[in-house]
């Protein structure tokens, strides 16, 4: 590992010459991709995910390992473009990770905020996140039989990589459809996503509170 | 100078080092560390994982966020450690040797004992200062640098760092050295 390898040692370049260190990490500002070829593209990972699929828990645990990677990565990349990389910082409590996530993923993911944000009051380690209007939900229609698939499992997968990638544990992030309960008429497609954090996660938040951090 | 550069995966696994001198004041790049210090680098390096698992929670401001760089960390005999880690726990760990006559070691003194060390220390002025804010600075520019290379690596989906895939790009090692070359 430490041999430096030698140049052209079968390193093959792009046609354009171009590696992805030349390339601007910046550079898709201002360029939204096609909601019709993200719709597409989304479908055919759906049916990729429901091959051999026993039922809708492993479907939706599949699209969730699907999304897990995608947060890992868009967590550094939403860091260090969301300030002077000179002052980059990261978030080191839950409520900062938690508003990075409804405002800052979200806008980039949704161009948009998330609804809302709330703390469970049966269990203090439990966060629920709201979206009224899940993008990723838009162009799906559920078959009765599996009715209690939401798709947005895939995002839950992007929020629990972030979460993860930053060094808050979590049991597990999941989606919910929650339209049939409160405002349906307003909201029927809106969706709760649960992220429980492990208990050593909240441990370390109470000693850094006390610490007068 | 010499240094010592690893970068380590959030499971503690090495996934990329580097080795280099100072550029300053007439250096050549080149590190010059003895084969016993060479041999005990990746433990010091590997050591001061611990004080960064300390200090790194614990430079919370009140706004529940903490500077990536988090400056020197470590000294373990002459060698001074200082780290940055990213958002994604990956830490970039630097290993600075000072040359002895910087440690104001003289040149006959054994190495790793600092009793003449510290006579000298009193007299020279060339004394090297890992908190000295242009060493500091330096050594942020370096780190900011490795990390604009290091979230392009990330970019890539068929590289997974939690697996412990090591770093094999000439092109990220190339930018890692001018990185190198150009501030430390």
């Amino acid at each position: 590992m430490s041999g430096t390898p030698s140049q052209g040692s079968g390193l093959r370049y792009p046609s354009n010459k171009k590696t992805i260190y030349d390339r601007n990490l910046n550079r898709s500002k201002n360029a939204e991709l096609s909601r019709a070829a993200f719709a597409y593209l989304f479908i055919e990972m759906i049916s990729y995910a429901q091959r051999r699929v026993r039922d809708v828990n492993d479907l939706e645990k599949r699209l969730n390992n699907q999304g897990y990677p995608l947060g890992l990565r868009l967590l550094d990349l939403l860091l260090s473009r969301s300030s002077n990389p000179l002052a980059s910082i990261r978030p080191t409590r839950i409520l900062p990770l938690l508003q990075f996530i409804a405002q800052t993923l979200w806008r980039h993911l949704f161009g948009r905020p998330a609804d809302a944000l709330e703390r469970s009051e049966s269990d203090p380690g439990q966060y629920m996140l709201y979206d009224n209007e899940p993008l990723v939900n838009q162009y799906i229609s559920l078959p009765r039989e599996m009715s209690q698939l939401n798709c947005a499992a895939y995002v839950a997968g992007i929020i629990e990589g972030v979460c993860d990638g930053a060094g808050f544990a979590t049991e597990g992030v999941t989606a919910h459809s929650v339209g049939d309960q409160d405002g349906a008429k307003m909201w029927p497609g809106k969706t709760v996503f649960l992220i429980k954090f492990k208990p050593d996660v909240l441990e370390r938040e109470e000693i850094l509170g006390r610490g007068g951090g | 100078m010499s240094y010592a550069f690893t970068i380590f995966s959030p499971i503690d696994t090495p996934l990329f080092t580097h080795e280099f001198g100072t550029s300053r004041s007439g250096g050549d790049g080149i590190a010059r560390f003895t084969t016993s210090e060479r041999a005990l680098n990746p433990f010091i390096l590997h050591s001061s994982l611990d004080i960064v698992e300390e200090v790194q929670w614990g430079l919370s401001t009140s706004a529940g966020s903490a500077p990536m760089y988090l400056k020197h960390i470590d000294k373990y005999q002459n060698c001074y450690i200082s780290c940055w880690i990213t958002g994604a726990n990956v830490r970039f760990v630097l290993l600075t040797r000072p040359r002895d006559e910087a440690l104001g070691l003289n040149a006959g003194a054994q190495r790793g004992s600092l009793a003449g060390g510290r006579a000298g220390l009193g007299a020279g002025g060339q004394v090297y200062n890992p908190t000295s804010p242009a060493t500091e600075e330096a050594v942020k520019n370096f780190f900011v640098d490795v990390y604009e290379v290091w979230l392009k690596t990330i970019m890539n989906p068929f590289f997974h760092v939690g697996s412990g895939d090591v770093v094999k790009s000439p092109v990220f090692r190339t930018r890692v050295a001018a990185a190198a070359k150009k501030y430390l």
